[in-house]
């Protein structure tokens, strides 16, 4: 059903393929903010962060480990500077490590069982894949400047990374950092199921 | 519930499929021609071939009373194929679209269809009697990207879309001269063409795969690619709908879904087999898969030698063949179809 053509060089020829004809169309999504999309969301400033921070070491020395992970997972920083992000990573990171690895299922199907509980768990498994890109990022990635945080306690640098040096004496809390993330994953797929990585890939609000 | 009927037709990917009204008609798309498949005592039987577009067919349709098939393609066009004693001829559409046409369906009236595009349209086409060809007018505001689904409310006017720009959006597709004007209902009273009844996104935005009316259209239902389904109960035009109801579910996506009554959806996408969501305006929620478990053909593990077992580890690494998936489909299911309704659905679904 080919429209018949008058056959030139430049037809027959295959450049015209290359060319990029989303860049001629106004209309295109190359030519619009694709953010305009979506509702916008609340802005999150470092200085909120760094209060829930507080919160949640509370709730921790409490002994309450299940509301203190409840606690930074509703308040996931969607909206925020990238140093409010970092520091939240922190204050996830720090109470996921805080959690005996034999609390971690029952907890985590009791906030599953709960209204609302699998959006949790679906902001939770954000944070974790970004635990993870953090650490196989560069060992130097911008530490968040109001983060009170040990750097024992940063996941830095994994057998992930192929370009980074070998594990050496200084990798092996990070490599620790990392098996915390791994076998929280691990958990969290056994309850909240692959759609939740599927959500994780989809969503647009990232943390 | 009985069983499922299994025809294995081919080894290709079917992108679309559909029965006729008296299900004796099984159209498929393969590659780019459509097959007609007959039945006979049981077993379908390829009948006849529709070769018309250059490219891969995306859609196809077969009006319910008219028996028309119309087609649509990656080559840009739509084709509606006239049944005559001599076989199918088909006629050109004029889809004015510069991307590849992605769904098509008929309207309960089956004077009109809808093609969802690539280029950011919906054509809906009509026929026009004077210059005796089907012309199509677009709905083109407010899409931002490819349209992957279409499906008509039961009154041929509202159509509801979904898209990758993660809205499932209601249209009026008011056509003058073709359809009669609709009763007011809840989505909207009056209904000039394009004119947008209702947007709706879930909270994660993903891909919206497929949209589907309940059979009174007064809700409507979307699955989109971050494995969840949503319903959304509207009140009145204007107003924010009075129930919007997201399930996100433990599995992989859903591509397809129908409505089986106004309490229950069946959906399939890529766990190659179907579920049940049961609900109404106050909830629903997942109730399990429509896969029976004792299928003949499967589960009867024969018990291995040790000699077996170890030979099959040393040849392929695993002691037991787990190429096999325990679902009638062995690929994602791409589409969800009735196939018989009195009072509830029995379902049809498209294999890899």
């Amino acid at each position: 059903m080919s429209i018949i053509q008058q056959h030139t060089s430049a037809s027959l020829s295959d450049a015209w393929r290359t060319i990029n004809i989303d860049a001629l169309d106004p209309d295109s999504s190359q030519n619009f903010d694709t953010t305009t999309l979506h509702p916008p969301l609340p802005e999150i400033n470092e200085a909120d962060v760094r209060q829930l921070n507080a919160q949640v070491r509370q709730l921790l020395r409490g002994g309450d480990a299940e509301g203190a992970l409840r606690g930074c997972l509703e308040t996931p920083v969607y909206n925020g500077s990238e140093s409010a992000k970092e520091a939240h990573l922190q204050t996830v990171t720090e109470v996921l490590q805080s959690i005996k690895a034999s609390d971690m299922s029952p907890m985590l199907e009791r906030i599953h069982q709960s209204p609302g509980g699998s959006e949790l768990l679906d902001v939770l498994i954000k944070y974790l894949y970004k635990g993870m890109a953090a650490s196989a990022g560069a060992s130097g990635a911008p530490r968040a400047a109001g983060s009170r945080t040990p750097s024992t306690l940063t996941p830095q640098q994994t057998g992930f990374s192929q370009v980074g040096s070998r594990p050496g004496s200084t990798n092996e809390s990070t490599g620790a950092a990392m098996s915390v993330i791994l076998s929280w994953h691990e958990k969290v797929i056994d309850i909240a199921g692959l759609g939740s990585i599927g959500r994780c890939m989809t969503d647009w609000r990232k943390v | 519930m009985p069983g499922p009927e299994v025809h294995h037709l081919f080894h290709r990917p079917i992108a679309d499929h559909s029965f006729s009204a008296d299900r004796k008609i099984l159209a498929v798309a393969k590659d780019s021609a459509v097959e007609l498949y007959g039945k006979v005592a049981g077993a379908f039987k390829l009948k006849d071939e529709l070769k018309g577009h250059d490219k891969t067919i995306t859609g196809v349709d077969i009006s319910p009373n008219s028996g028309r098939i119309v087609t649509c393609s990656q080559d840009r066009n739509a084709l509606v194929w006239e049944p005559s004693p001599t076989g199918y001829k088909p006629t050109l559409v004029l889809l004015r679209i510069a991307r590849a046409a992605t769904f098509v369906r008929w309207s309960p009236s089956e004077t009109k269809f809808a093609v969802g595009s690539g280029d950011r349209v919906i054509a809906v086409c009509y026929f026009e009697e004077e210059n005796d060809w089907w012309v199509s007018k677009h709905l083109k505001k407010p899409i931002r990207s490819t349209i992957t689904t279409v499906s008509w409310h039961p009154n041929g006017v509202l159509l509801a879309a979904g898209s990758t720009d993660a809205h499932a959006r209601v249209f009026s597709s008011f056509i003058k001269g073709v359809d009669a004007r609709p009763d007011p209902s809840v989505w909207g009273e009056r209904l000039p063409f394009n004119t947008v009844c209702g947007e709706f996104m879930n909270n994660s935005a993903g891909w919206v795969h497929s949209v589907a009316f309940s059979p009174s259209g007064d809700a409507l239902a979307f699955a989109a690619h971050d494995s969840s389904i949503t319903v959304v109960y509207p009140t009145a035009p204007e107003q924010p709908p009075r129930a919007v109801i997201s399930i996100n579910t433990q599995l992989l996506p859903f591509m397809s879904l129908i409505w089986s009554s106004e309490s229950e959806i069946v959906a399939a996408g890529y766990d190659c087999e179907a579920f049940r969501f049961q609900g109404d305006a106050s909830g629903w929620q997942l109730s399990g898969t429509l896969e029976s478990k004792g299928r003949p053909g499967l589960g009867d593990e024969r018990e291995e030698s040790a000699l077996n077992m170890f030979k099959q580890m040393d040849l392929k690494g695993k002691a037991k063949d787990d190429t096999q998936l325990k679902t009638v489909h062995q690929n994602t299911i791409s589409t969800v179809r009735a196939y018989e309704s009195n009072d509830g659905n029995v379902t049809q679904f498209s294999t890899e």
